[in-house]
């Protein structure tokens, strides 16, 4: 389960006036007071425009950022005490699919296994599986480089669930992937969906968010105006589609 | 393999997939440079040999005949021009016309009878290192002043030795190795310093800034290494690169001096021959690469700081090149300045102490105590700069910083 209290990040942003070293930067509240709790198992989703908090978000949660103030534990874990602890129940997989060009695939996958200290005999299995089912075999020598971005988003959902993590948490997994690459993105959090394990992802795409997400929490600027489920936030305004809800929740 | 030997391997595999780094690392320092020293060398010599044969202008204004002005029409290296006036003299030679000018008193002549000092003017450019034309000149004045300077003591019957009371013999005692470290101490530990730096560079580059703006620094912070593990396997690759940079700059070197002892040995000067076997010396090469060692490190460290503080390998670059030049001035200073000797605050100065130490070394005239004063202050400032670095990796604000 992840548990959200209060969590809250300051950021220091650019003003339109001048320092001796460029504009003066005056601190603001990137995400405010957060709170909101994600069963273990369920698929949630964080909506909103952009600048709303949403990877900052997710990047405290992955104990990648630290909070200004309040936490977030998962499973029981505090991402401000136990970074490293956190980070290993988690894959993380960034909006673009951030891997390295001069390494082939299978060397990609190897590198990311080894580096979360699992031997051989355990992520050979587990990495052949995950290649069977994304039909990654023809290319796994072939260079980062070389890929189509289908292939690299592939590439990087194996090397985001080498370590079979427990928490999954994809930062815009669609954003800028072509009707292929958006499909793998959907098959594979419907695959996650049955496989028992948690799931948190932030996207523009509605209609994903409606078919796959138990979950769904709404932000507008670092502050959450919506948590709930499904049908809750359809209950929001029966006579509206999701679009439309979403829509007049963000413009309010 | 613990976790920064996993990622040590991955940043080295990375590196060295990119033709960038074989060609800055192997291809440069051991083919192009010595290359083009070669090439430096040859057109110098060449240079030096035409001047050798070369006839030089001199432009003469007197007022009077003199027997000197026939003495130096004499050589067949100096092509004699008459102006008639001080102020053409002045002309020829600012426009280049002439390489000397030379102006002679209006009494010159009668000086020279009535036994007293005659005035001459020599005009020249002192730009042209090349030139042998003052020295003609000067040499042809000389053994005329000489010859009347001899009938004047006839004349007079007084022996030489009455007017040279100090018969000064000087006898040059410099071995051919404080030749050598005195010649090449401070051009190798300049091309070293370069060459670490310039091999730190792309890697420091590519492994901070570059994984920033390529997204890859915030997948690999993303999973449970540690920022100590991330520097660590980030550092040693950066100064993997630099030290097999410094490493193929001495075979770039070693290697057309190996050359030049088998195939050539008979046709170069004895001298010239003596300073290179100088430079090679094991126990020099050896001071020099441990020294070099720990300032690979340093420089691997503090360059990665400041490469993952940029926000682009863009600004890493610009950034990187002005640190270039602050690790490049001091190994300048020896090289302008022959003379200058080691002392404890010098051994505390980063490559300036390296520059002086080569010097030391291929001398055979190197102070230990100031070898282990800045073998051990250059280790200070590596884990100085490996804290600024852990300090950078640590901090999200520089991490995420766009």
């Amino acid at each position: 389960m992840i548990e959200v209290k209060n969590l809250s990040k300051q950021f220091k942003a650019p003003t339109e006036e001048k320092g001796l070293f460029g504009p003066k930067k005056k601190p603001f509240w990137a995400v405010k007071d957060l709170n909101f709790q994600i069963k273990k198992g369920s698929v949630a989703s964080i909506l909103g425009p952009n600048g709303c908090g949403k990877t900052t978000t997710l990047r405290m949660i992955a104990a990648m950022l630290t909070p200004s103030r309040g936490t977030a534990f998962v499973d029981s874990v505090d991402v401000r005490k136990d970074k490293q602890v956190v980070k290993s129940k988690i894959g993380y997989m960034t909006n673009n699919t951030s891997l390295y060009d001069r390494l082939s695939v299978i060397e990609t996958i190897k590198f990311f296994a080894e580096l979360n200290q699992i031997s051989a005999d355990i992520y050979m299995p587990r990495a052949e599986k995950l290649i069977e089912q994304l039909d990654m075999k023809k290319y796994l020598n072939k260079r980062v480089a070389d890929l189509s971005t289908g292939m690299k988003q592939k590439t990087s959902i194996v090397r985001t669930l080498i370590h079979d993590p427990d928490l999954i948490v994809l930062d815009e997994p669609t954003t800028g992937v072509d009707v292929t690459g958006q499909s793998v993105i959907i098959d594979l959090i419907k695959s996650i969906k049955d496989s028992g394990k948690t799931l948190i992802f932030s996207t523009h795409q509605l209609n994903e968010v409606r078919d796959i997400a138990d979950h769904i929490i709404v932000m507008k600027a670092g502050e959450k105006i919506f948590d709930g489920d499904n049908s809750q936030f359809q209950e929001l305004d029966s006579n509206k589609n999701f679009t439309e809800i979403f829509m007049e929740l963000v413009s309010e | 393999m613990n976790k920064w030997q996993v990622l040590l391997v991955k940043e080295i595999k990375h590196l060295f997939r990119d033709t960038k780094t074989i060609v800055q690392t192997v291809v440069l320092p051991t083919f192009i440079t010595p290359l083009l020293i070669g090439l430096i060398f040859w057109y110098v010599a060449d240079v030096a040999t035409e001047e050798s044969k070369k006839t030089y202008n001199v432009s003469i204004y007197s007022p009077s005949s003199s027997v000197l002005i026939d003495e130096l029409e004499k050589s067949d290296r100096l092509a004699i021009t008459n102006e008639n006036s001080v102020n053409s003299v002045i002309e020829a030679v600012t426009d280049d016309n002439s390489e000397i000018g030379l102006v002679f008193d209006e009494g010159f002549a009668d000086d020279l009878i009535s036994n007293t000092s005659a005035q001459l003017t020599i005009y020249s450019k002192d730009i042209d290192t090349f030139s042998q034309a003052q020295s003609l000149v000067i040499d042809i004045v000389d053994d005329y002043e000489e010859n009347i300077r001899d009938k004047r003591l006839e004349l007079l019957n007084i022996d030489e030795n009455y007017v040279n009371p100090i018969s000064i013999n000087e006898e040059n005692l410099t071995t051919e190795a404080e030749s050598a470290g005195s010649i090449f101490g401070a051009i190798l530990a300049l091309f070293f310093v370069m060459y670490v730096m310039t091999g730190s560079m792309y890697p420091a580059i590519d492994l901070g800034a570059g994984e920033k703006e390529r997204g890859t620094m915030e997948t690999l912070i993303s999973t449970n290494i540690s920022s100590v593990d991330i520097i660590i396997g980030k550092m040693l690759s950066v100064t993997s690169s630099a030290i097999l940079t410094a490493t193929f700059s001495m075979l770039g070197f070693a290697i057309p001096l190996v050359v030049i002892f088998l195939f050539y040995a008979d046709s170069i000067n004895e001298y010239f021959f003596g300073l290179l076997s100088a430079i090679v010396n094991p126990v020099a090469l050896l001071g020099v690469f441990v020294l070099i060692i720990p300032l690979s490190v340093f420089m691997g460290a503090f360059l990665l700081a400041i490469s993952v503080y940029a926000k682009t390998p863009k600004e890493a670059g610009l950034l990187l090149g002005n640190v270039l030049i602050v690790f490049i001035v001091p190994c300048y200073v020896p090289l302008i300045n022959p003379g200058l000797e080691l002392d404890f605050v010098g051994a505390l100065i980063p490559c300036y102490n390296l520059a002086l130490i080569t010097n030391n070394l291929i001398a055979g005239t190197v102070d230990w105590f100031l070898y282990s004063v800045a073998l051990i202050s250059t280790i200070v400032y590596c884990c100085v700069a490996i804290y600024i670095t852990y300090i950078m990796f640590d901090d999200e604000n520089v991490i995420f910083r766009s």
